[in-house]
């Protein structure tokens, strides 16, 4: 009987797609509708955390660093509270990464400020002794692509219902709206207003000159992100 | 029966399937290499005799342009 | 193509495009190695990361290793070796299809502009961040392109074939092909937020899918393409090259079978164990630590059948360094498919997650399973492809012993710095309290880190050795006579 396979290429490729491809249906499709479902207190990202998760992807922070505390007693006591599946409900790619290189990041808002992350950027060792991270300071000067940030904004509420401009029950039981913008002029005004929020803890001459002429350094908006991730 | 419990039915009576098909596969390959039905090694030589020139353990005969 | 062109000539294998492909192996053999090379001594020694600005930073350099040598270095080894091992064991030559000759050419220049857009893109920053699958949509387009192009052309020398009865090694290149596509396509569902919203950069897109389910399918994808990249095609090479180049048939057909549709049935199911303790339901993380463990048997299956093929000819081992190369990957292949399911097992799991202990398993693995095939596979093509004797022998024992040397020190040392950081980082004291800061468990791995770094450079000579003995065959080896190269052990020069 099995040695018909074998000489009958078509059924034989039909038989491993069967066999390779049933795996997936049982484990992957089960779960879809219930992982997604976000909890209280996870909110969209505003326009400047968009961006500045888009930098976190650009420069590829996932290579070293997680974002995934998982259950043990080791790994709470140092990063904090262990990761909940809602709070990726809008995490689109995930960005658990699977090695760390450097510390997990999924709560460092929690516990490192805005002057920390400026410093750390621009020279790891200076605030970390023995680091080996790299020194970025490129993202000083170059400026994030804002109109791909509200691009990415408007799809994912278009397609995926991302609920901006809807009440969000946070954890203290009030609720938050994350705004998005009507158009790209008033996401350009967004941006820099939260851009300014954000430069007011920061010392670099050079990005508040930026910022001052509307434009959006890199590292703000990663500073930005990095401080909503609780 | 909530779906929980019909996926462990499921995956209990699919496991004892798997067994038996993976079991019964063995012993078919063997008994009918015994009882001389097949020959499956003479096809582990397809790697040592692959020259264009050689002869075909068994000719394609669904080839339309033989030369 | 001269030899093809007189009708009254007897009809020849076509090694064009192999040839294509076996230029290309090497090439991405040397940028994919020399950039993990150069990413290695960053982690030993930073400031190497300012070298060429935001272009050289470790994080930005990583994604262009892993797709330079999965899809570059290794993608390349399999189709040179598709369009040398294909013809053979169907018995049909490429010479006697114009359509699938073209479609074989097709295939090489829309693969090679692919790979060489990735670089650039990768190298500017542009990637989707998900493992193995950063290539922004656009390329994702011509990966499937050329996936699509190689598909052709399996099944239609499949379909013009004279030998009834397909050898091992073509089910194991089907089974690359149908997995690797369903695989790539799944994964890589993106949206383009251009074509929603007329704006921002074309370049750019979101996951369909998000948080826990984007993790459960990039790790069903990411294990797999491990699986169907690094595993079932370099079955298919070795089931070939290590009979052809021995003289010795496959020591047994019927296990040949069993461990295949083992292999194929257990090997899906067990991406789970990159989720292990994570956020997607326990089952999943339970059936992927379950199926890891049985995946031992067939994997065992296909390396004991390799293994035992030597059966009463092991002094080939001493007198053919191809042999040695085969061997020993066929070890490497047990070695790291049963490390893969002790990682897997959850309390080991726990220990060895996030640290260096799994990318020392993964290069057990990819140097020395699939890097030594394909190196030994191309030699083994090389004779056959020029018509010329392998400028070396000596060269070929040199690197032998050179880059198992780098293996052995790569993953040796990232065994010791994983397990010393995992131990690190879960230590307390007398009170519960933590021992150690996580700078401590970085600057403790600082020797390791220049020891793996020196293994990795010890394998990427011997990848230059291997370049330029095959030069050197091309170049200025002995010309063979068919009756010289129409035998198993390949013919070369002491």
């Amino acid at each position: 009987m099995f040695h018909w396979l074998e000489q009958r290429p078509f059924f034989f490729t039909i038989g491993v797609f069967m066999v390779v491809a049933f795996a997936g249906l049982i484990e992957i499709l089960p779960n879809f509708a219930e992982a997604s479902r976000p909890v209280v207190g996870t909110k969209p990202y505003s326009i400047l955390e968009l961006a500045g998760r888009q930098v976190y992807i650009k420069d590829s922070c996932n290579a070293c660093h997680s974002q995934l505390i998982r259950p043990f007693k080791s790994e709470t006591d140092r990063y904090g509270m262990y990761s909940l599946s809602g709070e990726y409900a809008y995490d689109r790619p995930f960005l658990w990464g699977s090695k760390r290189t450097g510390p997990d990041l999924h709560r460092v808002g929690n516990y490192r400020t805005t002057d920390w992350h400026e410093n750390h950027m621009w020279e790891p060792t200076s605030v970390v002794p023995g680091s080996v991270m790299p020194s970025y300071k490129h993202m000083f000067s170059n400026t994030v692509d804002v109109e791909t940030a509200y691009a990415e904004m408007v799809a994912v509420n278009k397609v995926f219902n991302v609920p901006y401009n809807k009440p969000i029950k946070m954890k203290d039981g009030s609720t938050t709206t994350v705004k998005l913008p009507d158009s790209l002029d008033e996401a350009k005004q967004e941006i820099l207003k939260e851009a300014k929020e954000i430069v007011k803890d920061m010392k670099n001459q050079d990005v508040k000159d930026m910022v001052e002429k509307g434009e959006i350094p890199e590292i703000v908006a990663l500073i930005a992100y990095l401080n909503s991730l609780k | 029966m909530d779906i929980g419990q019909l996926q462990a039915y499921a995956y209990f009576f699919f496991t004892l399937l798997l067994v038996f098909l993976l079991y019964s596969y063995i012993f078919h390959l063997y008994i009918s290499e015994r009882r001389g039905t097949k020959d499956y090694e003479k096809y582990g030589k397809l790697a040592l005799d692959d020259e264009i020139s050689s002869e075909p353990l068994e000719k394609n005969s669904e080839r339309v342009v033989e030369k | 193509m001269g030899e093809q062109s007189q009708q009254t000539a007897p009809i020849q294998y076509d090694y064009t495009v192999a040839k294509m492909f076996l230029v290309s192996t090497i090439l991405f053999g040397i940028i994919g190695m020399g950039i993990g090379v150069f990413i290695a001594f960053e982690l030993a020694f930073p400031e190497l990361n300012n070298l060429f600005g935001e272009f050289g930073t470790f994080s930005r350099l990583r994604p262009i290793h892993t797709n330079g040598v999965a899809f570059g270095f290794t993608l390349s080894g399999i189709f040179a070796t598709w369009y040398y091992v294909g013809q053979r064991v169907l018995k049909v030559s490429m010479a006697e299809s114009k359509f699938l000759m073209t479609v074989g050419k097709l295939h090489f220049w829309l693969y090679f502009i692919t790979i060489l857009l990735a670089v650039v893109t990768l190298l500017s920053g542009l990637t989707t961040s998900k493992e193995y699958a950063e290539l922004e949509w656009p390329l994702d387009i011509l990966v499937v392109g050329f996936m699509v192009l190689w598909g052709i052309s399996i099944f239609g020398l499949i379909g013009i074939r004279r030998e009834r009865t397909l050898y091992i090694s073509i089910w194991y290149y089907i089974a690359a092909f149908v997995a690797i596509s369903m695989l790539y396509v799944f994964n890589n569902m993106e949206l383009p937020t251009y074509f929603v919203t007329g704006m921002g950069s074309i370049m750019h897109s979101v996951s369909w899918y998000a948080g826990t389910n984007d993790a459960l399918v990039q790790w069903w994808y990411g294990h797999n393409a491990v699986a169907f990249v690094f595993t079932t095609p370099i079955i298919a090479i070795i089931y070939y090259f290590l009979p052809k180049e021995s003289g010795q048939a496959v020591y047994s057909y019927k296990l040949s079978l069993l461990s295949f549709w083992g292999l194929m049935f257990v090997y899906l199911w067990a991406g789970g164990h990159h989720l292990i303790y994570s956020t997607v339901p326990d089952w999943m993380q339970t059936m992927g630590s379950v199926f890891s463990v049985v995946l031992i048997l067939p994997s065992w299956g296909s390396a004991i059948n390799m293994l035992l093929t030597m059966k009463g000819e092991w002094n080939q081992l001493q007198s053919n360094p191809l042999i040695k190369f085969m061997v020993l990957a066929s070890t490497f292949y047990m070695l790291s498919t049963l490390e893969g399911p002790i990682q897997a097992i959850k309390s080991v799991n726990a220990l060895a997650h996030f640290t260096d202990w799994i990318p020392g398993h993964v290069h057990d693995g990819t140097l020395g399973w699939v890097g030594f095939m394909i190196i030994a596979g191309i030699y083994h093509m090389t004779p056959r492809v020029f018509k010329k004797e392998i400028y070396s022998k000596k060269l070929i024992e040199i690197q032998f012993w050179l880059q198992t040397t780098g293996i052995v020190l790569y993953f040796s040392s990232m065994w010791i710095a994983g397990i010393t950081q995992g131990m690190m980082w879960r230590a307390v004291d007398e009170y519960g309290n933590l021992s150690y800061s996580f700078i401590d468990t970085v600057e403790v791995l600082h020797p390791y880190y220049t020891m793996r770094a020196i293994g990795g450079a010890f394998y990427l000579v011997g990848l230059f050795i291997w370049a330029y003995n095959i030069y050197k065959t091309f170049k200025c080896g002995r010309e063979l006579s068919d009756k010289e190269i129409n035998v198993n052990a390949s013919p070369m020069a002491s």
